[in-house]
């Protein structure tokens, strides 16, 4: 079992340090924590006036050429679906296979996953025609008898997404209930309030730790699959069509695989300042990161198994509209976007296999940007450079975005960095429970008094 | 009228109802009368029922084809044009421009009301009377020369009013100037045959066609008439077809359906015409006239072997071509505009001696008597202009003439302009022309007036109002009158007519005389009003060498000067000179060849531009000795390298918010001085220089080859001979192995079985299309009569650059050879929903907005959709189209129809709003319009043919044929069932309801 300090960097804490470093972090902001909520919520602010800009004139205003019927929108939801997926996998799977070292990790992740996931959610709004409709994307009861089209790969994505979002939001909410409970005690006015409700009366009674953790297992255990089954069935919006590029088996695999990926990326990404700012280095060490590598080395290597089949495939097939397509992807006019991908996605991480790489905290801040480039531009290849040559030449385009979609793209980190924010002030990022479950129990005569 | 339908209200709707339905009364009547009371339908006028049509025969005054019109009204609107069936010239079916009428009569930028210059150059609103009054003031009573009237080309009873009136005013100063006068074809035939006037091309009779450089597809004369001859006897049909060898330095649209292109060195056409005709004679190909020995010196000095080095064309093609012209009934054609350099005479004398030597003058050539209005040359309006600088001119009346854009500077019509004191103009918009003017005195549109033309001897056609006038404007011939009357005097005791229509009815009295016709005259003239008019098979005129045949007066070639490049100024296909650039469908309608839209471009071969530097879309100076102009770069394979082409029709400085300012007028880079036969030289060197400026083109073309896919599939004569060439050649088009193929028939088996599930219960139709490549020319007229059918928004040249334009129907060109020595050659498509049987948009769509009708359409339902676009990802045709924009929003930017352009919109078609999907539906409200016909008339299905889409009903070439494909008799089955037929990526197993018969090349000699 791994230990949450490696004894020659720091001394063990106890379990009184663990609850006052963690419950340190929800102290009174800094200025420069405003400073950046407050850059958050403007840039939000111009995501949100460009939204409406496109709501009132139509989606003319993006970049949209056709064949490119999909752009920035969708490929940024994929993105951010994909960025949802590690939190799961860190929480659900890695506690069903008992690895320790998740603990201090793993509530971040789980928040990114949340706040990834509502992040996502609005694109597919975003994107459509009329987004004063997109509720008819649900079955829902209705005089007129119209029903949804369960043929359509586009419903089981919703499904797959909203189920994906009820699960997820849940899961951090219940790992969060004894942690609330926990810093409920020294907290006061409207806080007390929040941790009193939203720890649902949590004393911490034998009985109540039985059943929470019972409950706790059956959530892992429910949404393992979940992350294995959405980015498949998103990967699904793809590979049921007939695009050159997008038909392809390998596809839920490919994009699980990437999906957690990027997601660990991310968590890489947003690990390395919280740590510093929230002054956690004793509970997220460096052997944390070095997991964290291995899993992004791990992932890396099969999404990079996973371009080169796709090209073998295309080759194999003999469909000469398949190989074109990957010709055009690696020499046509997007092939900056594919090298980019093929760089930051397949030949970087490479470099991971190197000990001293895994081990340094900077090298892996700067990979894990990379990676979340890289897999960016993985999405908006397979969308927008598989539709821009598909079977018509006559009827090819090139599409470049507009203002209006990097606004909104910006628009979109702004929102997923301003639930982040908010949630680390306001609770607990390192789970107080968790990490004292992993070190060892203490003896009477250590304990302080 | 309040258009507002976010307004509407029952009091509103029953006030619109009541207007629309005064106005249908009165045209029940067929009166021109104004209706000043608001009508309620409390008793409904006769033969105007409510969401039925009514149809109107008339004439098409787009260009002086005369092609005759059926006009669809709808509640007192007129809402679309179609063809006339019984008219001669075009048998039911109309070109783009012509399809584009109805956006001349709703127009937002006509001139609404009488308009005159005040002191400031302003214009400004003025009462009729006293418009008329202030022309009579000027008039006076003294006869005087100093009166000259500009007309286009007008043949009827208007063109004879025109010179009547000019003689009540003691004035014979008439000049009818039309900028697309054939002044070259005219001289030839003076010198060759004696004979003031065209000829009549018989396309259909035709087996062997030989173009030098005419267009005859495109604008030449009449090319509906000469589509529908040429579909005809060029299509394939059982083993046969004919053979179309086009001579020419540029590929035009009209050269794409040839069977061989020859380019000869720009210039020398008519060499090349003469070596020909000297090869027949020499070798006694043909059995010619007797007379033929006048010209015998001219046609010995041509031997192909020395004009070979003139031509660039090898003495044995020359030859071969004699040969095949002479094998079976054959025609040869002289260019119009697109050839018309210096010596275009001689290229035209040259062709009208082929023409005779190989016996076709008489057969397939055909001279039918003089017809009535003849347009001057072009020399006519130079003495004009300078009488008018002299200040010989005293008054200068203009109607349907655009001199100020439509010739080139340097003849000085607008500055001549100036020194006239008094100026009308009688133009429908405010043009350069009517910029200058004193007074505006907006005529009718020509769906507004009553009219007649007579569009060749033998062919007297009748236009009658179809609808109230949209404007306060009035008939140009009844302005006249009443300037007359207001006159008094002599004048007026000249013409005692006191309306235009009276004038008119007149005419057609002695018209009647005239035929023949004993019966009343009201008989008479009801029923060629319902026919459009009257008709009467002419005589052939017989025609010998004139004396001066033999002597080709100037140089007979036109020689490019040292160092220049040949610049070709053609008649824009949709454009024509320019009269059509106020019409938004004209101009997003892509061109033909380059598929470009809005814009002007210079096309030049790909090996010049990398030799000057010049890519697609970069912005390039174009220099003659006369001026510069910029345009936007095309490289076009389809051209000698020595040679550039620039479209005429845009660049104008007025003319509507939809011409205004949009790329150059050609006609600067040439000479205004008028040549040898009296017409402008379309020819001139230009040298070429890269600006370093670089747009995007705003052209709908994607990539213009097809990367082996077989979409526009194509097979020899030959090879159908030998019984090649049949079944599916698309991407796979290497040998099937046999155990493959069994393995592919099995994997089809499964699929036929699989289709089966979910089909629907019963007995349907399966709609289904037909189009014929061999007789597909790529003329685009179907795309606009789509757009007119199916309110089919515009969306401009930015969002043509995004490639957002919404033709559900286009004509998708692809390039073959070119490269490496191999022939060139360009194939057209007519691209439109496929109407899949197994559509991979349908299952993709979350909400079942896209989904499969009983009838086998793929139907889409327009206030269902989302507009998640995955529709459109998965249509390998990529015929689904997005509004981006709201086009139907007046409050919107984007708003496709200002008022009243809207009144064209079709009352049976949904107008689609922002963020939904459209596409092609087979005319679905035509299908369910006959069947409801049909279910009224207690029929349980529809006869074949009953059904005719916009598209096909248009199609000049026939090349399109619609039913049902379930029903075994149909003609559309039997199509399908040709060995030609394909169908496009049918490898994909989307099951098309459209089949392509494949293009057929005749390469076979003789």
């Amino acid at each position: 079992m791994a230990t949450i300090a490696r004894e020659d960097q720091i001394t063990r804490p106890t379990y009184q340090e663990i609850t006052r470093d963690i419950t340190a972090t929800l102290g009174r902001p800094s200025r420069g924590y405003y400073v950046l909520l407050g850059f958050v919520l403007v840039v939000l602010a111009i995501g949100a006036a460009a939204l409406l800009y496109q709501i009132r004139f139509g989606l003319g205003v993006a970049g949209y050429t056709p064949p490119v019927m999909w752009g920035v929108y969708i490929t940024t939801f994929v993105f951010w679906v994909g960025i949802a997926h590690s939190g799961t996998l860190i929480s659900a799977i890695l506690y069903l296979f008992r690895s320790a070292w998740r603990t201090s990790v793993y509530r971040t992740a789980e928040a990114m996953t949340v706040f990834a996931v509502m992040t996502a959610g609005l694109f597919p709004v975003i994107h459509v025609g009329r987004l004063w409709y997109a509720y008819w994307l649900f079955p829902y009861p209705n005089q007129r008898q119209l029903w949804v089209n369960f043929k359509s790969p586009l419903l089981w994505d919703v499904f797959a997404v909203s189920t994906y979002f009820t699960v997820s939001t849940l899961f951090l909410i219940v790992g969060l209930v004894p942690d609330l409970a926990a810093v409920r005690e020294k907290a006061t006015g409207w806080r007390r309030k929040l941790y009193e409700i939203t720890s649902l009366g949590w004393r911490g009674t034998d009985q109540q730790w039985r059943h929470y953790t019972r409950a706790y297992l059956y959530l892992a255990a429910l949404a393992a699959p979940l992350v294995l089954s959405v980015h498949s069935v998103v990967s699904w919006d793809f590979a049921m069509s007939i695009v050159p590029g997008w038909h392809a088996t390998i596809f839920a695999p490919y994009f699980v695989a990437g999906a957690i990926y990027s997601g660990v990326a991310m968590v890489v990404t947003l690990l390395v300042p919280l740590r510093k700012v929230f002054r956690v280095q004793r509970y997220i060490t460096v052997e944390h990161f070095e997991n964290l590598a291995k899993l992004l080395l791990l992932t890396g290597l099969i999404v990079g198994y996973a371009y080169a089949v796709e090209y073998f495939m295309a080759w194999y097939s003999g469909s000469p509209y398949e190989r074109a397509a990957f010709w055009n992807r690696a020499f046509g006019d997007y092939w900056w976007a594919t090298w980019t991908m093929i760089l930051c996605n397949g030949v970087l991480p490479l470099i991971l296999f190197f000990r001293k790489v895994r081990q340094s905290i900077p090298a892996l801040f700067v990979l894990s940007l990379f990676v979340n480039l890289g897999m960016w531009f993985e999405r908006f290849v397979i969308i927008v450079v598989s539709l821009s040559f598909e079977y018509e030449p006559y009827a090819m385009g090139h599409y470049t975005p507009s203002w209006v979609e990097w606004a909104i793209l910006a628009g979109s980190f702004a929102w997923f960095f301003m639930w982040f924010l908010l949630f680390a002030k306001n609770f607990p990022t390192v789970s107080i429970t968790e990490v004292k479950e992993i070190i060892p129990m203490p003896r009477k005569q250590r304990a302080h008094s | 009228m309040a258009e507002n339908s976010n307004g509407m209200n029952r009091r509103k709707f029953l006030t619109v109802l009541g207007v629309t339905g005064g106005g249908a009364a009165a045209l029940s009547g067929c009166s021109s009368d104004s209706v000043e009371k608001l009508i309620p339908y409390l008793v409904p006028p006769e033969n105007q029922v409510p969401g039925v049509a009514t149809w109107y025969a008339s004439t098409c005054r787009e260009c002086p084809a005369g092609c005759g019109l059926h006009v669809r009204v709808r509640e007192g609107r007129a809402v679309k044009v179609e063809g006339n069936p019984d008219h001669p010239v075009n048998a039911g079916r109309l070109c783009a421009r012509g399809q584009a009428s109805l956006q001349g009569l709703y127009n937002p930028d006509r001139v609404r009301q009488p308009l005159s210059r005040t002191a400031d150059g302003k214009f400004e609103p003025i009462a009729w009377e006293d418009a008329i009054a202030q022309v009579a003031e000027r008039l006076g009573g003294s006869p005087s020369d100093g009166v000259r009237f500009l007309t286009g080309h007008e043949a009827g009873s208007f063109d004879r009013l025109v010179d009547e009136w000019l003689a009540a005013f003691g004035s014979r100063g008439r000049v009818a100037f039309e900028p697309l006068g054939y002044e070259a074809l005219r001289h030839a035939n003076r010198t060759v045959f004696g004979i003031d006037g065209l000829a009549r091309h018989d396309f259909a009779a035709a087996d062997y066609v030989l173009s030098f450089g005419a267009d005859f597809l495109d604008t030449w004369l009449s090319p509906v008439e000469h589509a529908r001859g040429f579909g005809a006897r060029h299509g394939y049909r059982d083993g046969h077809m004919g053979r179309y060898v086009h001579v020419e330095p540029r590929l035009s649209m009209t050269a794409m359906s040839a069977d061989e292109w020859v380019a000869p060195r720009p210039g020398s056409e008519g060499l090349l015409a003469l070596s020909v005709a000297h090869v027949i004679v020499r070798d006694g190909l043909a059995s010619t006239p007797a007379d033929v020995h006048r010209v015998r010196p001219l046609l010995d000095r041509h031997v192909p072997e020395t004009v070979a080095a003139e031509t660039g064309v090898p003495a044995d093609t020359v030859a071969r071509l004699a040969r095949e012209f002479t094998a079976g009934p054959s025609v040869a054609l002289a260019g119009g505009m697109g050839i018309q350099h210096a010596a275009a005479h001689v290229t035209a004398a040259a062709v009208n001696l082929l023409n005779y030597v190989a016996g076709n003058v008489g057969r397939t050539v055909r001279f039918e008597g003089t017809p009535t209005g003849r347009p001057a040359p072009y020399s006519r309006l130079v003495e004009l202009t300078s009488d008018m600088k002299g200040g010989a001119v005293r008054a200068l009346f203009m109607h349907g003439a655009n001199p100020v854009h439509g010739t080139p500077p340097g003849l000085g019509f607008r500055d001549a302009m100036q020194a006239v004191p008094f100026k009308v103009s009688f133009a429908r918009f405010m043009d350069e022309t009517a910029q200058a003017c004193d007074l505006v005195l907006p005529d009718h549109d020509p769906l507004e007036q009553w009219n007649d033309f007579e569009t060749r001897p033998g062919v007297h056609a009748l236009q009658q109002p179809v609808m109230q006038p949209v404007f306060d404007t009035r008939a140009t011939g009844d302005v006249l009158l009443q300037v007359t009357a207001r006159v008094g005097g002599p004048a007026s005791a000249r013409l005692t007519v006191t309306s235009f229509k009276d004038y008119l009815q007149r005419s057609w009295a002695a018209l009647q005389a005239r035929v023949g016709d004993r019966r009343p005259f009201a008989t008479f003239w009801t029923e060629a009003l319902q026919r459009g008019g009257v008709w009467r098979e002419p005589s052939t005129q017989r025609v010998t060498l004139a004396a001066s045949a033999g002597s080709l007066e100037g140089s007979s070639t036109w020689r490019l000067p040292e160092g220049r490049l040949a610049l070709i100024a053609y008649p824009s296909s949709a454009l024509y000179d320019g009269r059509g650039a106020n019409r938004p469908w004209l101009q997003e309608l892509p061109d033909p060849v380059t598929k470009t839209t809005w814009t002007t471009w210079v096309e030049i071969h790909p090996e010049t531009g990398a030799e000057l530097g010049i890519a697609e879309g970069d912005v390039v100076e174009i220099a003659s000795d006369m001026a510069t102009i910029r345009a936007q770069a095309y490289l076009y394979p389809g051209l000698r390298r020595d040679t550039v082409a620039v479209p005429m029709g845009q660049g104008h400085t007025a003319f509507g918010r939809y011409a205004e300012g949009r790329g150059a007028n050609v006609l600067h880079l040439l000479d205004a001085e008028p040549t040898a036969f009296g017409g402008v030289a379309t020819y001139t060197g230009v040298t070429l220089r890269a600006t370093g400026e670089h747009a995007p083109l705003p052209k709908t073309e994607g990539k213009p080859r097809q990367m082996g896919r077989g979409i526009a599939q194509m097979v020899t004569l030959e090879e159908l001979a030998r019984g090649e060439g049949h079944g599916e050649h698309g991407a796979h088009a290497a040998p099937v192995p046999e155990r493959i193929e069994e393995i592919l028939d099995h994997w089809q088996e499964g699929q036929d079985e699989a289709t089966k599930y979910g089909a629907y219960e019963g007995e349907h139709p399966r709609w289904g299309m037909a189009v014929d490549l061999s007789r597909c020319t790529g003329c685009s007229a179907c795309v606009t009569a789509c757009y007119a059918e199916n309110n089919i928004a515009t969306v401009g040249p930015e969002s043509v650059r995004r490639g957002r334009e919404m033709s559900w129907l286009r004509i998708e060109r692809y390039f073959e050879g070119g490269e490496n020595g191999e022939p060139f050659e360009a194939r057209v498509l007519p691209m439109l929903c496929q109407q899949c049987g197994s559509a991979p948009c349908e299952t993709v769509c979350p909400v079942f907005a896209a989904y499969h009708t009983p009838d086998g359409l793929n139907g889409q339902i327009y206030n269902r959709c989302v507009g998640t676009r995955y529709c459109s990802n998965n249509c390998p045709y990529k015929v689904r189209y997005f509004n981006w924009f709201d086009y139907q929003e007046p409050a919107d930017p984007t708003f496709a129809w200002p008022e009243p352009l809207h009144w064209l919109l079709n009352p049976d078609v949904t107008v689609r709003s922002k963020g939904v999907m459209e596409k092609c539906t087979f005319c679905v409200q035509r299908i369910r319009d006959k069947q409801n016909q049909a279910k009224l008339e207690d029929r349980d299905r529809l006869a074949d043919g009953e059904v005719l889409t916009a598209c096909q009903q248009t199609c000049p070439s026939d090349a399109i044929v619609f039913g049902d494909l379930n029903d075994p008799n149909s003609r559309v089955s039997a199509l399908a069932r040709e060995t030609r037929g394909y169908h496009a990526l049918g490898e994909l197993n989307t099951r098309p309801a459209v089949t392509y018969l494949k293009k057929v090349r005749n390469l076979v000699e003789g």
